[in-house]
């Protein structure tokens, strides 16, 4: 699902990312952490394909995204589920909104779309919010709508970037149930976090990041 | 297009307000002065400038005896013409009825202020040389052709038509622009919103789509007030202007020109968009 072979990413001269190489599986779930700074994001924004890497090869949902051309991208990111600490939800639009946008990508009816939008509503347990605002919402309804909208298209893999970093450790175990849930589902998930208690509490096998060079891959928060 | 789509032309149009209301205005000035112009300069072809119209010269001779030689010298010339020589009379007669507003004033005059005039009626291609033969003749003082006249008319009509037309190509160029700005600040004011769709797996073309689609449309309301415009404005010159006729095809093209210019603006507006790596 996921392959990376001697990924580097450096930004003025200062490498963010050393030589990652890792392979994650269809069905996995991954935590990827590390400190702050220490290049998860910037890996996360490789593998959807937000930036370009400096060199090594990196291939996800059977996508080789050095090659691929600007027109496959939007094609590449409808495979993926993506979710963001900051939610990046389209404000001027309601839940509902937010999800059938991204299910009318597929062209599909709009009756399909409806229906698709109401069940990964249900299935977050918000769907009696499918016409509030996302300014309306509380935060962790807010990363519900958000991980529902990365459902809808019934992608293979899921990534989240800091999906706990706005809610509270409560709001954070239930997300992370969600995922869980999600995963068992049969789709891949890798979630970047620095949240250490989150992954001791919800154990997965784990990407240790530090300074841009992967420093660990196996189970356990730490290093 | 998808509903998304369109509820997303009709927000961009929403929040096009003030700016988008003047590239509309801008837009209908523009046309109307553009379908007029058209108007205007075909009626004068038309009207003023046809080349298959009765074609006069006048020649004016020095004196009676003079009028009397060149009338029998052009019959010589061109026997197939038939000059009629009007006497100072007939000439004070002849003006006193096309200006009546200065009949009795030119009436009150003697007759021996009036020249003696030969008028001949030729075919279009004869003039030049007519004029010429008698502009060579030392009897004649003056010679004058209504194709001299339709040429100056010509010029002048062409001078102002160009004018108006660089007129109209600037005003043009200015709804172009003001389209631009008006994409490029909606634009900029949802780079957030851009990001987001384009994380999400939406295309440039579905992004770019509905951005288009509000500029063209601005375009074509503003045309299609202009046509209006346009059409009004020749209802009323039809009242003050014999057989002045507005343009029908034009009046229902100018929609579509000013949907094409501002696309072309909308379209340059969207090069704000940073592009994907």
């Amino acid at each position: 699902m996921i392959q990376l072979e001697k990924v580097s990413k450096s930004y003025n001269n200062r490498p963010a990312l050393r030589d990652i190489s890792f392979t994650a599986e269809r069905g996995e779930f991954v935590y990827l952490t590390g400190p702050s700074g220490a290049g998860k994001s910037t890996l996360l924004r490789l593998l959807y394909r937000a930036e370009m890497p400096d060199s090594g090869r990196l291939v996800v949902s059977g996508f080789e995204l050095a090659t691929l051309r600007r027109s496959q991208v939007a094609e590449f990111r409808r495979r993926l589920g993506i979710v963001f600490q900051d939610f990046k939800l389209l404000r001027r639009r309601t839940v509902g909104e937010n999800i059938t946008f991204v299910a009318s990508l597929l062209n599909l009816p709009e009756r399909e779309q409806q229906r698709r939008a109401y069940t990964v509503l249900r299935q977050m347990g918000i769907p009696h919010r499918i016409s509030a605002f996302p300014d309306e919402l509380s935060g962790g309804e807010q990363q519900r709508v958000a991980i529902a909208r990365a459902l809808v298209l019934q992608p293979d893999l899921i990534l989240a970037d800091e999906p706990t970093g706005n809610l509270d450790a409560e709001r954070s175990h239930e997300l992370l149930e969600l995922l869980k849930t999600i995963n068992y589902q049969g789709t891949t998930v890798l979630v970047a976090t620095h949240d250490r208690a989150l992954i001791a509490a919800h154990p997965a096998r784990t990407l240790f990041l530090d300074h841009g060079a992967l420093v660990k891959d196996g189970w356990g928060s730490g290093p | 297009m998808s509903r998304h789509g369109w509820r997303e032309v009709r927000r961009q149009l929403r929040e096009s307000g003030a700016a988008g209301m003047v590239a509309v205005v801008l837009v209908a000035v523009t046309s109307a002065w553009g379908g007029m112009l058209w108007s205007v300069h075909r009626w004068v072809d038309m009207r003023l400038l046809d080349r298959s119209l009765a074609t006069s010269v006048i020649a004016v001779a020095r004196g009676a005896r003079e009028a009397a030689k060149l009338q029998t010298e052009l019959r010589t010339a061109y026997p197939a013409l038939t000059p009629a020589l009007l006497a100072p009379r007939e000439v004070q007669e002849q003006l006193a009825s096309w200006f009546p507003d200065l009949g009795q004033a030119l009436l009150t005059l003697t007759p021996e202020s009036f020249p003696y005039v030969l008028h001949i009626a030729v075919e279009p291609p004869q003039e030049p040389a007519l004029s010429a033969w008698f502009a060579a003749r030392p009897e004649v003082t003056l010679v004058e052709s209504s194709r001299a006249w339709q040429r100056k008319l010509a010029d002048t009509v062409a001078r102002l038509t160009l004018a108006g037309t660089l007129l109209a190509g600037t005003l043009l160029v200015g709804c172009t622009l003001v389209v631009l700005l008006v994409i490029r600040l909606l634009v900029l004011a949802h780079a957030d919103e851009i990001a987001i769709m384009r994380l999400i797996g939406a295309h440039e073309g579905e992004i770019r789509r509905p951005y288009l689609i509000c500029g063209t449309i601005l375009g074509f309301v503003g045309g299609a007030a202009g046509a209006g415009i346009m059409l009004a404005f020749g209802g009323l010159l039809r009242v003050a202007v014999s057989g002045f006729e507005p343009v029908t095809w034009v009046a229902a093209a100018l929609p579509f020109v000013g949907a094409a210019a501002t696309l072309v603006g909308a379209a340059l507006g969207l090069a704000a968009l940073p592009a994907e790596p």
